[in-house]
């Protein structure tokens, strides 16, 4: 291994010229505990209460570890697989692999154990580092199942296995006692292990999920995360001292980027929940600084709120339903450029103490200056909801490929659809074919083991992020989806029909859509309503209904969808507007084979089980009646005649002229 | 709306388990608190040595009843007679040439001592037999009292009290008078909030929900009902004392009647049983509430919109009162304590209606 890595150390050397060989994370720990030792560098939460490690703590713990994992016989450039919940024992751990110039190599917890195996074959594990029993045991499982490699194991949570250890297997607290009595013999070796990394050494080794075949190795190197962190701060992404909550999986990029990388860098205090199950209860109790969530999250958070103001006493109820829709209304004339007059601000203040204020320190979320979502498309509602109660929500973009740092919003100039602008020191260039591509100093310097992937995805320099996208004139950079889906129409215009289809579901009445249009002349959609929200609509407006395709077709419910896809088409170019659509009759069914189980859709599928009514779409008919095959549980298969309507869209200019 | 949880967070038990971990409770203490400290330069003469002083040591006296009838859970109808031990021998002590500061003791031992003999009772009977039993405490001592000319000084006769120094400080002034009161009801208070959180409050709550099965986990009744009742009766006494030195300075036996031991039991049930806040509520509630009624309707009746006799308007207000006590044992049986709880929580988990995590 060794040699190997010489041969490759040289030409790295050229292809980073600006690092400086004793940035490393190492260093920076080592700053931290000398001028900044009584600062509390981690958090825990252990039985309720707040367990404390300063950085002086934090650099003792990692030594004792390092010197352990050495003397339980750790190289440089060993692989070591860590799984588990964030735990400190896991992140010390991580770190005291990286003083060894070892990697540490991250998997996510619920990985069943023939992903595991593959991964740890692949990358040769010899030692793992992990949380408690259940992972022992799955690791235990590989070992018989005839993995020899693995021949240390190390648990944090010594409950089940105390006792009973299995073979090569120790304590985290073992560990650290052994390594104490090595630290105490040889009294050189503190400053031995704490000057042996350098910044061209592979701090990690993650993996891009690879939304196309298996998972791939990504190592980041010192320098990848140092030059990102400091790119991210250099664009007021991150502060010092930043407050930050250590939730999400240890395996994601973010995480390490976040609880070790930025907070070596930045000296942030992590803290870390009791449990996966006590993170939001947690989260109250530390009160962020910083907080990311994926989107989905957000929205979960969302609805939490509405389903407790449903329940809540009338007055509150009432003062809730005043505000909450003041503010989203000031934030979407906010960001479409216009101020607020004296008086809204005055009244937003009210709203602050009386509903914003109280809503976010039900969150946790009342000291958060800087909010991040990243990973999808967020819904107009939950943005616009954030935003509105004054956190400064903005959405960034980044794949495992170049440490999740590549571009964000800034503070001032957030909107929906952009995902920002690139971090200082980020170039991204867009390809021809729509390709987004990237190049700095964070991007990372090849797969791991895997020439042929890394030639694909690293061309001159530039890495090929696999998703398409343009740049806005002021520099915006938007993400439409990945670069495998995009289709043509016939006047050329390039679209990703999943990124209009999952625009149009974030409306509540819709909960499916097929967008059509390769090769055609305009856009078209089959929509596919959302039964309980459009029903509750229907009932408040008095519309009598029966059964689903009843309600599909009442020209209310027409008129309903209208709006929402007109809503749709005024952020969609001018050549791919929806033009028309139709409701169908009936949901997506996995069990026609129209949908995956996870609800993705088929298109050839359903090209071919609706193909009269996509004639009808571009035909110019404004009604057909559809032959509906319809499958039963029993597996036999009947048909039923349905009358259905296809309706026109306006376009909003022409609207004006006539 | 006012309470903000988030970020509060303890590295160690005990402060998780501290009396106020909220900021906005402790808001409202250094509020209250420095309004009590200002309260003699912010109020006349006239509200503060009759509304805001009798306040506070009735506050106290119900604070010494909540502990025993509250936490410990036994009744206790001639808490009067405890005060009156206390008074007399406070008295009788400092014109003895004891110091105020020993007579003041002197006054809770002698409460103490005689009122676990009378809650010796406890450990037979219950409910109302102990009530009995209390009610029998209060006739003995103010027989005694009446009877032995050495006590009381004759059968009609006033017992001034003597002129006292409290830790150098002359109990003269109206303030000085007013600062020693709130001294021993903050005692009292700080007293009890944490007998509540130790093992001896637990065992008191143990043997009130069950005295057996308080036997069965290994708490002894015996000991913890006498205990109760031994320090329940040494607030009392001292209550006793301070209430003669500062606020009646001169006693006679009718002052320690068994109504005065009624109005105590209300005060208790009142404000809520067992609450700290409650006593001070319950306190409030039936020692001024009369007053307000009395002048609102001496007010009224002056510019002539009651056409009533002299007479009704002395007994309207206790009508309106025994209606109010009513009402509130009626709607809300754990007391005015139970009415700010509720109204905290409402604000606490605005804009919900409960806990969202």
């Amino acid at each position: 291994m060794q040699p190997e890595r010489r041969q490759q150390d040289d030409p790295q050397q050229n292809l980073h010229p600006g690092w400086r060989e004793e940035d490393h994370l190492i260093r920076l720990l080592v700053d931290n505990a000398r001028d900044h030792g009584d600062e509390v560098a981690l958090r825990e939460r252990d039985r309720g209460i707040w367990k404390e490690y300063t950085w002086r703590d934090y650099l003792e713990q990692v030594m004792d570890m390092a010197a352990g994992l050495e003397a339980c016989g750790v190289a440089p450039g060993d692989r070591i697989l860590v799984i588990g919940d964030n735990r400190p024992a896991l992140y010390l751990g991580m770190v005291a692999a990286v003083a060894l110039r070892a990697i540490p190599s991250p998997a996510y917890p619920d990985t069943p154990p023939d992903e595991i195996r593959r991964q740890m074959e692949a990358e040769a594990i010899r030692c793992a580092l992990v949380e408690d029993q259940e992972q022992v045991d799955k690791l235990l499982g590989i070992r018989a199942q005839g993995y020899d490699g693995l021949k240390t194991l190390l648990f944090d949570d010594p409950r089940g296995l105390e006792g009973q250890e299995p073979e090569g297997g120790m304590s985290v607290a073992d560990l650290r006692a052994r390594g104490r009595s090595c630290r105490y013999h040889r009294p050189g070796l503190d400053a031995d292990l704490q000057s042996r990394a350098r910044v061209h050494d592979t701090a990690v080794l993650l993996h891009s999920s690879g939304t196309t075949g298996a998972p791939k190795g990504v190592p980041i190197k010192h320098g990848h995360i140092l030059s990102g962190v400091r790119n991210a701060a250099a664009a007021g992404y991150f502060q010092e001292g930043e407050e930050h909550m250590a939730y999400l999986p240890m395996a994601w990029v973010g995480d390490f980027i976040f609880s070790i990388g930025a907070a070596l860098a930045l000296r942030f205090t992590v803290n870390i929940p009791e449990k996966q199950e006590t993170a939001l209860h947690d989260l109250r109790e530390i009160a962020p600084t910083l907080y990311f969530s994926s989107p989905r999250a957000w929205s979960n958070m969302l609805t939490r709120i509405q389903v407790g103001i449903n329940e809540s006493s009338p007055l509150k109820r009432r003062l809730y339903q005043h505000f909450m829709p003041f503010a989203v209304e000031l934030e979407r004339r906010r960001l479409e450029g216009s101020a607020p007059t004296a008086l809204e601000r005055l009244w937003r203040r009210v709203g602050e103490v009386m509903i914003y204020g109280p809503v976010k320190d039900h969150l946790g979320l009342g000291r958060v200056q800087r909010a991040y979502t990243a990973g999808e498309a967020m819904g107009e509602d939950v943005f616009l909801f954030f935003r509105a109660l004054g956190l400064n929500l903005r959405q960034f973009y980044g794949q495992t490929e170049n440490c999740a740092l590549c571009a964000a919003q800034d503070p001032d100039s957030v909107s929906l659809h952009t995902a920002g602008r690139p971090f200082p020191g980020v170039e991204v260039r867009i390809q021809e074919d729509g390709e987004i591509l990237v190049r700095s100093e964070n991007v990372f310097d090849g797969y791991f083991d895997n020439p042929k992937a890394t030639a694909e995805t690293l061309q001159d320099g530039w890495m090929h992020t696999g998703d398409a996208g343009y740049l806005e004139d002021d520099g915006q950079l938007v993400v439409l989806g990945r670069v495998s889906e995009v289709v043509y129409t016939a006047a050329g215009e390039r679209f990703i029909p999943t990124y209009v289809e999952n625009r149009l579901k974030f409306s509540q009445y819709i909960k499916d859509a097929c967008i059509l249009g390769q090769g055609r002349d305009h856009l078209a959609a089959m929509i596919v309503i959302d039964l309980e929200a459009t029903g509750h609509w229907a009932e408040e407006q008095g519309v009598a209904y029966t059964s689903f395709s009843d309600l599909s077709q009442k020209p209310e419910v027409y008129e309903l969808v209208r709006g929402e896809i007109a809503h749709v088409n005024a952020v969609l170019p001018q050549g791919l507007k929806i033009r028309r659509f139709v409701n169908l009759h009936k949901e997506f069914d996995p069990d026609d084979g129209e949908v995956t189980r996870t609800r993705k859709l088929r298109r050839k599928v359903i090209d071919q089980h609706y193909a009269p009514i996509i004639e009808a779409l571009y035909d110019g008919r404004t009604a057909l009646e559809f032959e509906a095959r319809i499958s039963y549980e029993s597996g036999e298969s009947g048909t039923l005649k349905r009358h259905l309507a296809v309706a026109d869209i306006p376009l909003a200019h022409a609207a004006k002229e006539a | 709306m006012f309470y903000r949880l988030s970020g509060i967070k303890h590295t160690r038990y005990v402060s998780a388990r501290a009396l106020w971990p909220i900021p906005a409770d402790r808001r409202i203490l250094y509020v209250l608190g420095a309004l009590a400290l200002l309260a003699p330069v912010l109020l006349s003469d006239l509200y503060l040595t009759s509304y805001m002083l009798p306040w506070l040591i009735w506050t106290a006296a119900a604070l010494s009843l909540t502990l025993l009838m509250g936490m410990a859970g036994q009744l206790h109808f001639g808490f009067a007679a405890v005060l009156a031990i206390g008074a007399y021998t406070s008295i009788h002590l400092t014109r003895a040439g004891v110091p105020f500061e020993l007579a003041l003791l002197g006054a809770g031992l002698s409460s103490a001592v005689i009122g676990s003999a009378f809650g010796a009772a406890a450990l037979r009977v219950k409910g109302l037999y102990l009530v009995m039993a209390t009610l029998s405490m209060q006739y003995l001592v103010e027989w005694v009292i009446v009877n032995v000319p050495a006590i009381s000084g004759g059968a009609q006769a006033t017992l001034n009290t003597p002129d006292v120094r409290f830790l150098f400080v002359p109990l003269q002034s109206d303030a000085s008078l007013y600062y020693m009161a709130l001294l021993w009801t903050v005692v009292v208070t700080l007293l009890l909030l944490n007998i509540r959180r130790s093992s001896f409050g637990r065992a008191l709550v143990a043997v009130r929900d069950k005295d057996f099965a308080a036997a069965v986990i290994g708490v002894n009744p015996v000991r913890f009902k006498l205990l109760a009742f031994f320090v329940s009766s040494f607030l009392g006494g001292v209550t006793g004392a301070i209430l003669a030195f500062c606020y009646y300075q001169a006693v006679t036996p009718e002052q320690f009647g068994f109504n005065v031991s009624i109005q105590l039991v209300a005060m208790v049930l009142v404000g809520g049983l067992g609450s700290v806040i409650g006593a001070y509520l319950g306190a409030g509630f039936v020692l001024l509430l009369p007053i307000l009624l009395t002048n609102l309707l001496a007010g009224a009746a002056q510019i002539d919109w009651l056409p009533i006799s002299f007479n009704l308007i002395a007994h309207i207000p206790l009508m309106v009162y025994g209606a109010l006590i009513i009402g509130v044992i009626l709607f809300e049986p754990l007391g005015l304590a139970k009415i700010y709880d509720n109204l905290r929580k409402y604000f606490l988990v605005w804009p919900f209606r409960h806990t969202q995590s």
